[in-house]
């Protein structure tokens, strides 16, 4: 998993090299443009999935410590949060789309539909993921706590990319 | 003259495929970069005299070049079939390699032959209609860039026979690297939104950060399936560990040896 880590963390420099590059050809355009995202919606977001963190940290913590029911709990807990930030990042989609900023209406928001939309399909496969580990700790049998951390890995690796894309595309001026 | 060892191999039909898997990529490089040069892509923003002009300075090496994918394009199916045999080899079900293998069945139509017929019918009528030629032009690279589903479902099923197999037939890294794999086939779909930028057909995102991540994806699986051929031990259980390399004897040890 630490391969996917390095390797997707490769992949989102590239795509954040590129954002920057095109920022840096047109800056005015993506500061007015950057200037319609809804700065609370995405604190909101980062909000939800930095407890989505916690909550899985939590669950590696307790299946470390054989409390499985605990760490089953802290799993469900975990996909809820993800689908908070799920639901908020939709809302925040309709409601630029509402305001005719679109995939194609201009370059800030091409970059901004499509970083957002390829974290969230990494957020789906999340979900894909969480529900591995919930079966893992559901049967005896099942249980391995390499597969319990490796699930882990994923969703922090969710929540990192997310982290720096909050802070690129909604913060940095 | 003597026969070559490996003639005599049971692994000798594993190791033509494979070396047929490496002329293939090899071909196909040396034809879409050098030859023909459509890869990079040409301009997606260009009129109709762009296009004109673009076919008139790629007019014998569109048509030469071509004339080698259809010849030898077939060779991609044994790139297909070892990774099939790979498939087969693990502890999972037969549902993926039938799977991989009715996926990639359709994949060289989008992967080289829709860009090899439209090309090459835009290239042997140079005097056609500006607007046949574009349009051409548009269906070769549209064809060939933009329709990465295939390969985004192939690469989730070979992954995930990698991460639930239990014979070691390749390492678990490899399996996740299936998924960045795939992952970067998405970034190839907003090429039929835009004809110019990052995310047009020949853009910094859809083209050239794809092509970076699918040659190191590539080369890392044919050097695996050679890995795997040479662990193959026909059996049904875990593929063995290669023996361990033997030392490189230093000049002193062989005088030493030789002394002895």
């Amino acid at each position: 998993m630490w391969f996917f880590v390095l390797f997707e963390s490769m992949i989102f420099t590239a795509y954040f090299g590129v954002y920057l590059y095109h920022r840096g050809q047109h800056e005015t355009a993506f500061l007015a443009a950057q200037s319609h995202l809804d700065l609370g919606l995405g604190v909101l977001d980062t909000i939800a999935l930095l407890a989505s963190s916690w909550a899985v940290a939590r669950s590696v913590q307790a299946a470390r410590s054989g409390r499985y029911d605990a760490a089953r709990r802290d799993a469900l807990l975990t996909a809820g949060f993800g689908g908070v930030f799920a639901v908020l990042k939709v809302v925040e989609w309709v409601h630029q789309v509402h305001a005719g900023n679109t995939f194609t209406s201009q370059e800030f928001f091409q970059f901004y539909f499509f970083l957002t939309a390829i974290h969230f399909i990494h957020l789906l496969i999340g979900f894909v993921v969480i529900g591995v580990l919930v079966r893992q700790l559901s049967g005896v049998e099942r249980r391995n706590q390499e597969t319990v951390e490796t699930c882990a890995t994923y969703w922090h690796t969710v929540d990192f990319l997310w982290v720096l894309i909050f802070a690129l595309v909604y913060v940095v001026r | 003259m003597r026969r070559p060892t490996w003639l005599d191999s049971p692994k000798r039909e594993l190791w033509l495929a494979w070396g047929a898997t490496v002329g293939f990529y090899n071909l196909y490089a040396v034809v879409f970069f050098l030859i023909t040069r459509t890869q990079p892509p040409g301009q997606p923003s260009y009129g109709d005299a762009g296009v004109v002009s673009w076919f008139a300075s790629h007019h014998d090496g569109l048509l030469v070049g071509m004339a080698f994918i259809f010849a030898l394009g077939g060779l991609s199916s044994t790139s297909l079939a070892l990774i099939t045999y790979s498939i087969r080899r693990m502890s999972v079900s037969r549902a993926y390699a039938y799977a991989y293998l009715l996926v990639y069945a359709v994949a060289a139509i989008p992967g080289f032959l829709f860009i090899c017929v439209a090309m090459t019918a835009g290239a042997m009528r140079p005097d056609r209609s500006p607007e046949l030629q574009r349009w051409l032009y548009d269906l070769g690279f549209l064809s060939f860039s933009g329709t990465m589903g295939v390969f985004l479902i192939g690469s989730l099923v070979w992954m995930t026979a990698i991460l639930l197999d239990k014979n070691r037939v390749f390492p678990k890294w490899f399996g996740y690297l299936n998924l960045c794999n795939a992952l970067t086939e998405v970034v190839v779909a907003p090429a039929w939104f835009f004809d110019r930028g990052a995310f047009a057909w020949n853009g910094l995102v859809a083209w050239w950060i794809n092509v970076f991540v699918f040659g190191i994806y590539t080369g890392v699986f044919i050097t695996l399936l050679r890995s795997m051929i040479r662990r193959e031990d026909f059996g049904t259980g875990p593929l063995p560990d290669l023996p361990p390399r033997k030392p490189r004897r230093s000049p002193e040890n062989a005088v030493a040896t030789a002394a002895s």
